[in-house]
């Protein structure tokens, strides 16, 4: 067995949930972690290693869905998802609070959806957060500042928060 | 250290525990007395434990097997072995063509003598330089990793430095008995030897640990991890007896 076979395997979980929050479909998210598992296999050879192979993973991840966006046609099964077919299946385990958030998280963009996943829910760092979009820390603090806005404002709905002045 | 009062960026940070120990506790004193702050600071956290607990679920979704790395590997080892057919296609028509038939007369008749094909690509590759490389190297780290691409567990490449020998160019080529690649390595003075692998073969012909030599090669040869090796250079190279593999 190949040395990197079981640390991937302990991944693969992460992997499949980063994948169906981008996709939003089991399927199409197995296809993507596939995809994403051969990718991350064939190119360990050239790695220059540094930092985690999760974010190393989420990245390659996260490059292929984006990929598979601008050319849907290579997923056939994603293609009924960005047609407009999105079959997401609810989760009975899902607290009625959680609902609604996880239903506020779908509606946020791509990268807004990645960034909370990768910041909130993996705890990934803000540097490696930026090494995998490759722009500055500066970059990240802002988008991650307009994610968790939107976020917050989608699953308040019409109920006012108070909304935080800009601090210096 | 942060300044207070903090900017959106510190307190950002602080929702994901990325600040400094000091800092997470000045911070904490700080939002005490600026409950609207506060609460929007409380409301972030909230929005990310809603998310960890409505994603929780996903991670206990059943494995799909087809996921396993282990699959994942074989299926492309399936296909670089058809790449390498490709790769074989040229050189077997160089073959047949300039160099009197070998691998057809091979193919008739199976090499009684070990590792035949790793002299021979010895003489078409270190020797008569025919054919270019398919990948060249000026690190033997990466030469290994490319062989890791096209074979599994197998041995790792002799480390030939200390008589001066550094691995430069690596080539696939096919034989009756699978997949092959040679890797070849130069010193200073431009003396060459070969690290040649292979799979044993559908009789699973699997070689003790021998040398022998014909028509002015000397090989070494030896099996492990599922392959045959052989190392190849001219008899009497000077420093190559000095050599173990």
């Amino acid at each position: 067995m190949h040395a990197l076979d079981e640390p991937l395997r302990e991944l693969i979980p992460r992997l499949r949930r980063f994948a169906v929050s981008l996709t939003r479909n089991a399927s199409s998210a197995d296809d993507l972690v596939q995809s994403t598992l051969e990718r991350a296999i064939i190119s360990w050879a050239d790695k220059r290693v540094e930092g985690d192979l999760r974010a190393w993973l989420f990245s390659i991840l996260y490059r292929q869905f984006l990929d598979a966006h601008r050319r849907s046609r290579r997923y056939a099964r994603m293609l009924e998802f960005f047609t407009g077919r999105d079959d997401a299946q609810p989760s009975v385990e899902r607290t009625v609070m959680a609902q609604s958030t996880l239903q506020a998280f779908d509606k946020l963009g791509t990268e807004q959806r990645a960034l909370l996943l990768w910041v909130s829910v993996e705890g990934l760092s803000y540097k490696e957060v930026a090494d995998i979009l490759e722009v500055p820390l500066g970059t990240v603090m802002s988008r991650l500042s307009r994610a968790r806005h939107a976020l917050r404002q989608l699953s308040d709905g019409e109920i006012a928060s108070p909304s935080l002045r800009i601090l210096k | 250290m942060i300044s207070l009062p903090p900017s959106e960026r510190d307190l950002h940070a602080y929702v994901d525990h990325q600040l400094l120990e000091s800092d997470r506790r000045a911070m904490e004193t700080w939002l005490a007395g600026h409950p609207e702050v506060a609460a929007q600071v409380h409301a972030w956290q909230q929005d990310a434990q809603l998310l960890r607990a409505s994603l929780s679920g996903v991670l206990q979704t059943p494995a799909n097997p087809q996921l396993d790395p282990a699959l994942i590997r074989q299926r492309i080892r399936h296909r670089s072995r058809r790449h390498l057919a490709t790769a074989a296609a040229l050189l077997i028509a160089v073959g047949i063509g300039g160099l009197g038939g070998w691998h057809a007369r091979e193919a008739t008749h199976p090499p009684t003598l070990p590792m035949t094909d790793a002299m021979q690509a010895y003489r078409l590759f270190a020797q008569d330089g025919i054919m270019p490389a398919d990948y060249k190297t000026q690190d033997s780290g990466t030469m290994q990793a490319w062989l890791d691409r096209y074979f599994n567990q197998a041995h790792r490449l002799p480390d030939l430095s200390q008589a001066g020998f550094r691995p430069v160019s690596g080539r696939l080529l096919t034989t009756e008995q699978g997949a092959a690649a040679m890797v070849l390595y130069e010193d200073r003075q431009g003396q060459r030897i070969s690290f040649y692998i292979r799979p044993p073969g559908p009789g699973n012909g699997f070689l003790p640990r021998g040398s022998r030599s014909a028509d002015g090669l000397q090989a070494e040869y030896w099996s492990g991890g599922g392959y045959n090796y052989a190392m190849v250079s001219p008899v009497g190279q000077p420093g190559t007896p000095l050599l173990k593999f």
